[in-house]
């Protein structure tokens, strides 16, 4: 039996449930807090947004049919929490639509857990200026090299429409680090 | 169309990761999770035992203004149509005395003496006979007109 497999049985138990899920959240919890980090991009909304999709797990995780892997079903929640959590942010800042990239910068900037270069700060601001789809697409294929076809169970999306989403987003983001990169100091 | 391989992008370097987190972050990440969820539980629970306290007495609740509108509206209404023909009972005997006072006051003491006295019973047309007798009666109560027609 997989260790998921382990993990879901002693789940289902109410005399293991609490130990079955502090293994589940031992296994996951850097994969899931990366893939929030960078659609958030601070790492205090991240802990925040972490901690949400945790309690969010537990709270489903009974109804959890295993129609996909367990890894799927948890990227999808941590994905879909994040995007409320900056859906909600840009309501409270009463910003317009365009206003996320300009939010997702600021973010970047005020973060003092980035450690980066000037370069990769070039190039998180070229994938902040991406529109939210394209963004998501482009950090799971570039960063965390994630599967189409596993993409397609955690997006819901189709596989085709992922690689064209890729693909321009790819083209966007050249075309802003090429136009940004001679501002770039040595 | 786009095939995987072909997509590749040119920034020139390997991606890295550029972001950290607070030492020790990963290695506490457990007890707080389960603390939050474990308080909201508590929460949660605390909300459903008020809910299920109160779901009595709001039952009783609903149900007294369900009966009260079943009762009320229909009483509300009868009411209102009564004390309305009342209204429009009274407005019309109030002002037919009002003219025949009026037209009592408009006459000279010759022309209501004679009036009195005169044996012409034809004085006044009908309608004025029933206006002079609403206007003596009006300070009679019912038994007191009963017993003057008896008579």
């Amino acid at each position: 039996m997989t260790d998921d497999l382990k993990i879901l049985e002693s789940l289902k138990d109410p005399s293991t449930k609490e130990l079955a899920f502090r293994h589940l959240i031992s296994k996951y919890k850097e994969r899931l807090y990366w893939h929030i980090r960078k659609i958030v991009l601070n790492h205090d909304d991240t802990d925040d947004v972490l901690q949400n999709s945790f309690i969010k797990i537990w709270n489903g995780i009974d109804g959890f049919r295993a129609e996909s892997s367990l890894f799927t079903w948890l990227y999808r929640i941590a994905t879909n929490e994040s995007i409320t959590f900056l859906n909600l942010r840009k309501r409270k800042s009463m910003s317009g639509l365009n206003d996320e990239s300009q939010y997702l910068i600021d973010n970047l900037e005020s973060d003092t857990y980035f450690d980066g270069d000037a370069w990769q700060q070039l190039l998180q601001k070229a994938i902040a200026t991406l529109p939210e789809k394209q963004r998501l697409v482009f950090n799971m294929k570039y960063f965390d090299e994630i599967k189409y076809e596993e993409m397609s169970q955690i997006l819901e999306t189709s596989v085709g429409a992922l690689k064209a989403s890729y693909h321009h987003a790819v083209k966007k983001v050249e075309e802003y680090v090429k136009s940004h990169e001679t501002r770039i100091e040595p | 169309m786009y095939e995987e391989d072909q997509i590749k992008p040119d920034f020139g370097k390997h991606p890295q990761n550029p972001f950290r987190t607070p030492d020790s972050y990963f290695e506490s990440l457990e007890d707080r999770i389960m603390g939050n969820i474990n308080e909201k539980s508590k929460k949660q629970s605390s909300i459903k035992k008020i809910i299920r306290l109160m779901k009595p007495v709001l039952a009783l609740a609903a149900s007294f203004a369900l009966i009260f509108m079943l009762v009320y509206s229909p009483i509300h209404d009868f009411l209102l149509k009564d004390s309305v023909q009342t209204t429009e009972t009274e407005t019309t005997n109030t002002d037919s005395l009002n003219d025949f006072s009026i037209n009592l006051a408009s006459m000279d003491e010759n022309s209501l003496i004679n009036a009195i006295f005169s044996d012409d019973t034809n004085i006044f047309t009908d309608s004025d006979q029933d206006d002079f007798l609403a206007y003596l009666s009006s300070g009679l109560n019912e038994v007191d007109i009963y017993s003057e027609i008896q008579n």
